[in-house]
Formats: C-alpha cells, sequence, structure tokens
C-alpha cells in the first residue's frame, strides 16, 4: 500500500433508501383539505377567539384543543414575508421564478406557507394576494396553484 | 440529596392495529390528556416535556418533537426526545423523573407513542447497506436463536413459551386499554399457530399497534390534588451495551443483570421476589418471560421458567407478571417500555381495575430495547422514600 490510498480503491455504491408510508391528517386537518376541494380555505378558531390557519388540532399558545369552530378565510390575503427562487429546479411548484412567501388570509391571525407567481420588483411585504386555483380540485395543498398580487399588471 | 419525585398522572389510549382517525398529534394527545386529567391538572401546569418514539423511520417523520412541539403544549418550554430502541418509553420516563429529581422542574409531562400502522418496523430496522446483504429478519428473526439458546440451556419444557402466552393474553381481557382481547384462546390455538420465526408462533408474538402512553411526574411539593394517591419513585436504572462484542452473553445480557442490580439497590431490596409485588416487564415473544425473570434475579439461572410453569407469575401467584395483558397483548413500541412503567405505578396507586393485584405496594417496571441490549427499570411504591 503506497502512503496514500488510491482512490480507486475506495469503494461507493448507490444507496438509494425508498420506505412506502401512509400517513394520516387527523379530523382537523382532514376538514380544511376537504374545504380546498370545493375552492374554500377554512381556519379554526381556538378558545380565545384566534383563527388559525392552516388549522392544528392544538393552541400553540396554551396546548388546548382547538374548538370545533371552522371559518371561512380569505381567499386574498397579506404577505407577511417571503423569498425569491430565481432558478427553480425541478421539483419545485413552478418552473419560472417565483417567491415561496407566509400570507395571511383575510381572517385569518396566522399565515400559511405557500408559493407566489409574481416579478419580484413587484414583490413586497404587505402586498396583497390571492389564490390562483387548479382547473380540478382534489383536497390538497396544491389544488391552489400558488397566489398571484391582487392588483394585475 | 435528589428530590422525590412521584407519579400523578397516568393516561394511555385504547392500543389498537389502526387509528386512521387521528393524526399522530392527536394520538399522543389523547394519552396527554388522559394523564393531565388524572393529575387534577392542565396544559399550563407543566414545567417541561419530554418525548420518547422508536427510531424516526419507522414513521417516517424527522425529529417528530418538533412537529409535536404544538400540540404537547410545549411552547415557551423545554422540550426533550429520548431514544434508546425499544425501551425508550421506560428510559423517556426515567429521564423526566431525573428533570424532577435534579431539582429542575415541579412538574413535567412525559409522553411515548409509535403508530404502527403508519410505520414501517421491519424494513426500517432492515436497511441494505451498500455492498451487503440485509438481514430482513424483522425482530422476530433476530431473537428467535436467543429463545433456542435458552430452551436448550435450561431445558425447559417447550410449552412453557404457549403458558407464557396464555397467561398474557388472559390478563389482557381484564385491561381496556389492550390491543388483543382474546377469550376463548386455548392452549391448543396457540400450538397450533403458525410458526413464524422457528421457535416462535403466531400467538406468541407481539401484535402491531397504535398507541400512546403519557405520565405527569411531579415534586414533593407538587405532588397533590389529583384524584389517586401518588407512586413514589424509589428507584431508577439504565444501562446499555454494543449490539455485539467478543463475549457477549446474549440470552442472559450484563446490562440487564446489573440495572436491575442497581435499581434494586437503590430501592434497599435485596430479595426481589419476596419484596416486590408485582413486576411489569417487556415481554415481546413469550419465552422472554422466563429468561428476563432469570435476568432480573427473580429467579436463579436456568430456572425461569419454573415460575412460569408453577404459576407464579399468574395473577393469583407470589410474582404477577405482566398483569396488563403486556407487550404480548399491545405493542405502540415506542410507548411499550412507558406502558409497562405506568402500569407498575397503576398498580401500587391501587387504579388497576380488573387486573389490580391486591394490595400491591411495591412495582417493578422494565424495558428493553434494541439487541437485548437497552435496559431502563423503576420501581415505585405507595410509600414515600
Amino acid at each position: 500500500m503506497s502512503q496514500q490510498t488510491q482512490a480507486a480503491d475506495i469503494l461507493s455504491a448507490p444507496h438509494v433508501l425508498e420506505y412506502p408510508y401512509r400517513r394520516s391528517v387527523g379530523p382537523v386537518l382532514s376538514r380544511f383539505f376537504t374545504a380546498l376541494r370545493e375552492r374554500k380555505i377554512v381556519g379554526v378558531e381556538t378558545s380565545a377567539g384566534r383563527v388559525l390557519c392552516p388549522p392544528a388540532e392544538a393552541d400553540p399558545e396554551t396546548g388546548a384543543a382547538v374548538s370545533d369552530r371552522f371559518v371561512e378565510v380569505g381567499p386574498g390575503g397579506v404577505i407577511e414575508s417571503w423569498t425569491f427562487v430565481a432558478k427553480p429546479r425541478d421539483k419545485q411548484p413552478l418552473a419560472r421564478p417565483f417567491a415561496y412567501a407566509l400570507i395571511r388570509l383575510d381572517g385569518a391571525d396566522t399565515a400559511l406557507l405557500h408559493v407566489v407567481d409574481a416579478d419580484p420588483a413587484r414583490l413586497r411585504t404587505g402586498a396583497r394576494v390571492r389564490p390562483r386555483w387548479r382547473a380540478e380540485t382534489v383536497g390538497e395543498i396544491g389544488d391552489i396553484e400558488c397566489f398571484e398580487l391582487e392588483t394585475s399588471r | 440529596m435528589a428530590e422525590r419525585c412521584a407519579v400523578i398522572g397516568i393516561g394511555q389510549t385504547h392500543h389498537t392495529a389502526r387509528r386512521d382517525d387521528v393524526s399522530i398529534a392527536g394520538l399522543v394527545r389523547e394519552a396527554a390528556e388522559r394523564a393531565l386529567a388524572d393529575a387534577g391538572l392542565d396544559w399550563g401546569d407543566i414545567d417541561a416535556v419530554v418525548l420518547g418514539k422508536a427510531p424516526d423511520m419507522f414513521e417516517g417523520v424527522m425529529m417528530p418533537e418538533l412537529y409535536l412541539a404544538d400540540a404537547l403544549g410545549a411552547a415557551g418550554k423545554p422540550l426533550l426526545r429520548v431514544h434508546t430502541a425499544g425501551s425508550v418509553g421506560g428510559s423517556t420516563a426515567v429521564v423526566a423523573a431525573n428533570l424532577i429529581q435534579a431539582g429542575l422542574h415541579e412538574r413535567v409531562l412525559t409522553v411515548a407513542f409509535e403508530k404502527q400502522s403508519e410505520s414501517n418496523a421491519m424494513w426500517a430496522l432492515t436497511v441494505k447497506t451498500p455492498l451487503q446483504s440485509a438481514v430482513v429478519a424483522g425482530a422476530g428473526g433476530y431473537f428467535a436463536p436467543l429463545i433456542r439458546s435458552y430452551m436448550q440451556r435450561s431445558g425447559a419444557p417447550e410449552d412453557t413459551g404457549i403458558r407464557v402466552a396464555l397467561k398474557d393474553r388472559s390478563n389482557a381481557n381484564k385491561n381496556p386499554y389492550a390491543h388483543l382481547r382474546e377469550p376463548d384462546l386455548s392452549f391448543e390455538t396457540v400450538a397450533n399457530s403458525p410458526m413464524l420465526w422457528d421457535p416462535i408462533r403466531f400467538h406468541e408474538t407481539c401484535p402491531s399497534s397504535d398507541g400512546a402512553c403519557a405520565l405527569v411526574l411531579s415534586s414533593e411539593r407538587a405532588a397533590t390534588g389529583g384524584a389517586h394517591p401518588p407512586a413514589w419513585i424509589h428507584a431508577t436504572a439504565m444501562r446499555s451495551e454494543p449490539t455485539q462484542f467478543a463475549g457477549q452473553e446474549k440470552v442472559n445480557p450484563r446490562a440487564g443483570q446489573e440495572c436491575a442490580q442497581e435499581v434494586y439497590a437503590k430501592a434497599g431490596i435485596t430479595d426481589p421476589r419476596r419484596e416486590i409485588d408485582c413486576a411489569e416487564i417487556y415481554v415481546p415473544f413469550s419465552w422472554f418471560e422466563p429468561m428476563w425473570l432469570e435476568n432480573l434475579g427473580f429467579a436463579p439461572v436456568g430456572s425461569g421458567w419454573k415460575m412460569t410453569y408453577e404459576g407464579a407469575t399468574a395473577p393469583d401467584g407470589d410474582l404477577p407478571v405482566n398483569m396488563s395483558g403486556g407487550v404480548l397483548s399491545s405493542n405502540p413500541i415506542g410507548a411499550s417500555g412507558m406502558l409497562r412503567f405506568a402500569e407498575a405505578a397503576m398498580q401500587v396507586r391501587g387504579q388497576a381495575g380488573a387486573h389490580q393485584v391486591d394490595g400491591a405496594r411495591t412495582a417493578l417496571g422494565h424495558a428493553y430495547g434494541g439487541g437485548s441490549q437497552f435496559f431502563s427499570m423503576w420501581i415505585v411504591r405507595s410509600e414515600r422514600p
């Protein structure tokens, strides 16, 4: 053996690890996803009256269970913060440059993470957006293809 | 001098094969809310949360403690995750108790879970490494040769495992939370069930369960107000050893022996079979009852099977074992160790209902994991230390 092991002697091989899983989203998020199929966005009220969207099973402030009051929010909302993706990769949601944004929908007290299809020059915190729905909805977050700025060009 | 620590709240889910009606968050909250209610407390009364579960790859949720933080009311509080394979439910309770004993907190919520219906426990334990083969044995395949060794060494009658399975499944019929309840199970049914991993038969094997368990632990100052008296933690111990090493004793692991010696010494126990009223021990395959009876010092090496055979471990024996039905009747893996610790505490609190051992005042909770390499134990009593 030479002082340094030759690179060709060091073996490596592909290691693909794929397992099928299943996941129940539970009763609260099931309401949220089912509403999306109807092109509606719902939040859930905490006992203190705050509206969480996306809904959660517990109030993050107190740990208490949320109420069974689901309220329709949006569809419009406000960008709370964002980051721009100038060169999207294959598995990202849009093929053209886009933004990931935290969007507080009208009537909600928390923000939803989604995609905004907009010119970066016109993106700003506080900008109003509205959802662009897919032609066919199936009851998942991708039923909203993305959000777009409310003020047209 | 460590602070005294007590179990003041106990909660668990009704363990079953598939809980599609709840998310993982919903599952752990069921157990946690029952433990809080048992303690007469609310989420805001808790100072810290300690979560345990088996490997992340089982459900495929990376760092589930982060996803579950809000659901466990942990915002603004310390949140710890514990992992020691199948023993994790026990070691999670030990870590939670240590936080109280160290004087850091007054009340700690500790939770453990597994949602096996959403898991891939078999294959997640059998990752094929490049250029090597995968064993593809599952836990039963790993433990079957150890059981064979025990049978050969001890000369135990071949039906010992069947008797353990019958006893534990019979106990489960008295436990409303148990997954498997089979009132008609007979010796012949167990004996004629398919051989899964020779010599382990189908009915000598734990089920795959969805379930969670939660405990509220408190300092002596805060141990007031619950519906049931506290279970006082007199001793905890943990030990681990590598999966394999030269000269390793796998049937009667040294880590388990030393863990038991430590927990007895701390609790002032010199004759465990006489001084302990009942024991809830981690028996996922029936033959592990006699094996662990020896490892835990309840019986001399080679004669643990006699306790099973003579009925000493039955509910009316001198050392009832696995009153709840044990892992053989419910196995939400991450929670299984904590369920053993919880059952021990329920017994000394007198809240075990139809599976209550009359007059139980001192109980052992035991869990093991990995390739018989991780051990955690506690001794709880109705009397304070």
